[in-house]
């Protein structure tokens, strides 16, 4: 069974002559998943640890960027969002409209977490995923009633059930339309400052503590979607998504595996939320409204979805767009129409998105072997 | 005054809330019905309707508009709001068919995410379009001068006309579109199509020009929603959106494809939101603080869906579950 679904596209028949080819690349590549971990977790540590300084305050590249610090720790926190919601749309093919209520959620229980029970950063996290992954576990166990079309519809419905409850009958808990002013985030472990700047020469890297703390986050968010991914677990998510109805009838369990996939990425986004929380001590309203869960939905579509690091490059490009070059005269105004000009573009002619663009492009230069052996589990 | 006329009150703006959300259901469940094509930019409809509403009924007037630049004084068209009643249906329908032919054609034969992806980001261009060319703010549609102002009814006393004719027009839509998929080889054809297209191509007819007239109905009908029931609320790029939501839990609650379904379900949302809002109902006290029953009028429709949902996951008339 698990070999059946092991390597989905490479069984659509077009390769099926080769035989035993398949197989010895198979197996072949199954002993390095080991070390394809060691290169992910390398790649990300040294990304997320040049990225704020290229951005920021490189010589030349981050005047023509125009970039600066706080974005780029915006960027992580909605990295770790995106990558979970990958994991539902991209992986197992579920189109989820109501993220906004995981990410926004989180973002009220880590906001009232910290003004009333404890203000240690970790602490606000985890109340703030544990709310995102209860309330996904409802939202879904309703949702994935219907499937298809009307699950993005339900998940839709549902999450805004939560922003009309935030803004007004829930207004003593989460202050309405002000947003929750009242955050309060206390030192990391009780000594170490998230507002300080590190010590030189990690300063010229990193500048404050918080950018660590986020980028943490953000490695182990991408570690744990990979080893995921690369698990028995992940390749039901992809049975799923090439065909429900194949995967249930090998004997799976469909149902409980979607909720999973799920909850696990209600739980993303939960982290995200509560970083937001923590890196901005403000929680809006409108981070409840369905325009948040269309963004995700557009940044992780844009960049590519069924990839890693496609999510990461459609945050980044979207909430760059959005705060740079919305700045500028010329085009500045129109941001958001030519995003969306983009994105029906992206949608109809590059389904694979900015991503698989370049995994084209680079399979083109490399010759050979073309992007879709590897199943996109890259 | 009393509890039986407030009861008809509540029953009246109900009925004119559900008004608007039938007649965006409608055409939203018959597309998906019979086309399996999911059109979340099925509000952008509503919001180009709402605004070339608003510019025909403000060009077509006799103090400061067009007609006065081309020199019509005394023509007496003192109400621009007909026309705009009249064309901006016509208008959006050929906005539907062209829709149909090249947005949802080339997507029959994708994935439903694919469908719902590309219209919804045809949803935000039509949004930032308006946007950009009439600026974010909210402007006044006024109401049609024979239209504004109170009516006397019986029992209840005095109710904004405007209301009462926003019933009243969708109540003769919803006749006509009822007859023509009931009544005409049209809506037959149509019907056939949503049961087993398959057999209706074999039988010799060609499925593809009744798809894209009712395409362009169902696009229509958003449209006249955005005309009549704009002057209800204020024009700004967001209301399309706003509609859309409500829109498609009316077709989750009534069932897909049947219009039966979409009014009664429209109707259902319409009251439930009328009741808390306006229900003579005392406030409740939680933990210390006065919540209001209106304060749970949004909550509510989404309550009522789930509980829908939870007992019939197919619709109130939908028949089978499909997806």
């Amino acid at each position: 069974m698990s070999d059946e679904v092991q390597n989905p596209d490479a069984n659509d028949g077009g390769d099926a002559p080769e035989g035993t080819a398949g197989y010895v690349e198979r197996y072949r590549r199954r002993g390095t998943t080991a070390n394809n971990e060691l290169l992910v977790a390398v790649t990300a540590v040294v990304a997320v640890s040049i990225f704020p300084w290229l951005f920021a305050d490189a010589p030349v590249i981050s005047d023509v960027l125009g970039g600066y610090r706080g974005l780029a720790t915006l960027m992580l926190i909605w990295a770790i969002f995106a990558i979970g919601f990958d994991l539902l749309l991209g992986y197992t093919g579920l189109l989820s409209f109501g993220h906004a209520a995981f990410w926004g959620g989180a973002a009220y229980a880590a906001g009232i977490f910290s003004a009333e029970v404890s203000s240690e950063p970790l602490l606000i996290v985890l109340a703030g995923t544990t709310f995102a992954v209860l309330f996904a576990w409802v939202l879904g166990f309703l949702s994935l009633r219907r499937g298809g079309i009307y699950f993005s519809i339900l998940t839709l419905a549902f999450a805004q059930m939560l922003f009309y409850m935030a803004s007004s009958p829930l207004a003593f808990l989460t202050n309405g339309e002000n947003g929750f002013t009242s955050v309060e985030v206390g030192p990391l472990l009780g000594v170490i400052h998230l507002d300080e700047l590190l010590v030189y020469p990690l300063d010229i890297l990193y500048g404050e503590m918080l950018y660590v703390f986020v980028a943490t986050f953000a490695v182990l968010a991408l570690l744990t979607a990979y080893r995921v991914l690369n698990s028995p677990y992940g390749t039901v998510f992809r049975a799923i998504r090439e065909n429900e109805q194949r995967a249930e009838f090998v004997g799976l369990n469909v149902w409980r595996y979607k909720l999973m996939s799920f909850v696990l990425s209600g739980a993303f986004a939960g982290v995200a939320g509560s970083l937001f929380t923590i890196h901005g001590q403000y929680v809006p309203l409108e981070s409840l409204f369905w325009t948040e869960s269309g963004e995700i939905v557009i940044m992780t579509v844009l960049g590519g979805v069924g990839s890693l690091f496609g999510p990461v490059l459609g945050v980044v490009v979207y909430l760059y767009v959005e705060n740079v070059v919305s700045g500028f005269e010329t085009i500045g105004p129109f941001w958001h129409l030519i995003l969306g000009v983009v994105f029906v573009v992206v949608v109809a002619v590059f389904p694979r998105g900015i991503w698989g663009i370049i995994e084209d492009g680079y399979a083109r230069v490399a010759g050979g072997e073309t992007a879709a052996d590897d199943g996109g589990e890259r | 005054m009393s509890l039986a006329a407030d009861l008809l009150r509540v029953f009246l703006n109900g009925l004119q809330t559900g008004a608007i959300y039938i007649l965006v259901a409608i055409g939203l469940s018959i597309i998906l019905g019979t086309l399996r094509f999911v059109n979340f930019a099925h509000g952008a409809l509503y919001l180009i309707g709402a605004y070339a509403g608003l510019l025909i009924t403000l060009e077509v007037n006799l103090s400061n508009g067009l007609l006065r630049e081309w020199g019509f004084e005394t023509i007496g068209l003192g109400w621009g709001f007909l026309p705009a009643l009249i064309i901006v249906p016509l208008f959006v329908f050929v906005i539907g068919l062209a829709m149909e032919r090249f947005v949802a054609r080339p997507f029959y034969d994708r994935p439903d995410t694919d469908q719902i992806l590309v219209t919804f980001g045809l949803a935000i261009i039509a949004q930032e379009l308006f946007r950009v060319l009439f600026g974010g703010q909210s402007i006044n549609f006024a109401r049609p001068g024979w239209a504004s102002g109170p009516v006397s009814l019986p029992i209840i006393g005095n109710f904004p006309k405007w209301r009462l004719y926003v019933i009243i027009i969708t109540g003769i839509l919803v006749a006509i579109v009822w007859l023509l998929v009931e009544y005409t080889d049209f809506g037959l054809i149509v019907r056939a199509g949503t049961r087993d297209p398959e057999m209706v191509e074999l039988l010799g007819i060609k499925l593809t020009r009744p798809y894209i007239v009712m395409f362009g109905i169902g696009a229509a009908l958003a449209g006249v929603a955005g005309v009549v029931g704009a002057p209800l609320e204020n024009v700004n790029p967001n209301i399309g959106t706003g509609v859309l939501v409500p829109a498609f839990l009316v077709v989750v609650i009534g069932g897909v494809g049947s219009i039966r379904g979409a009014v009664v379900g429209g109707v259902l949302l319409g009251m439930v939101f009328s009741v808390l809002v306006g229900a003579p109902l005392p406030s409740i006290d939680i933990l210390g603080t006065q919540i209001t029953w209106s304060a749970w009028a949004q909550v509510g429709i989404y309550a009522l869906a789930a509980v829908v949902l939870l007992v019939r996951p197919e619709g109130l008339f939908g028949e089978e579950v499909t997806g």
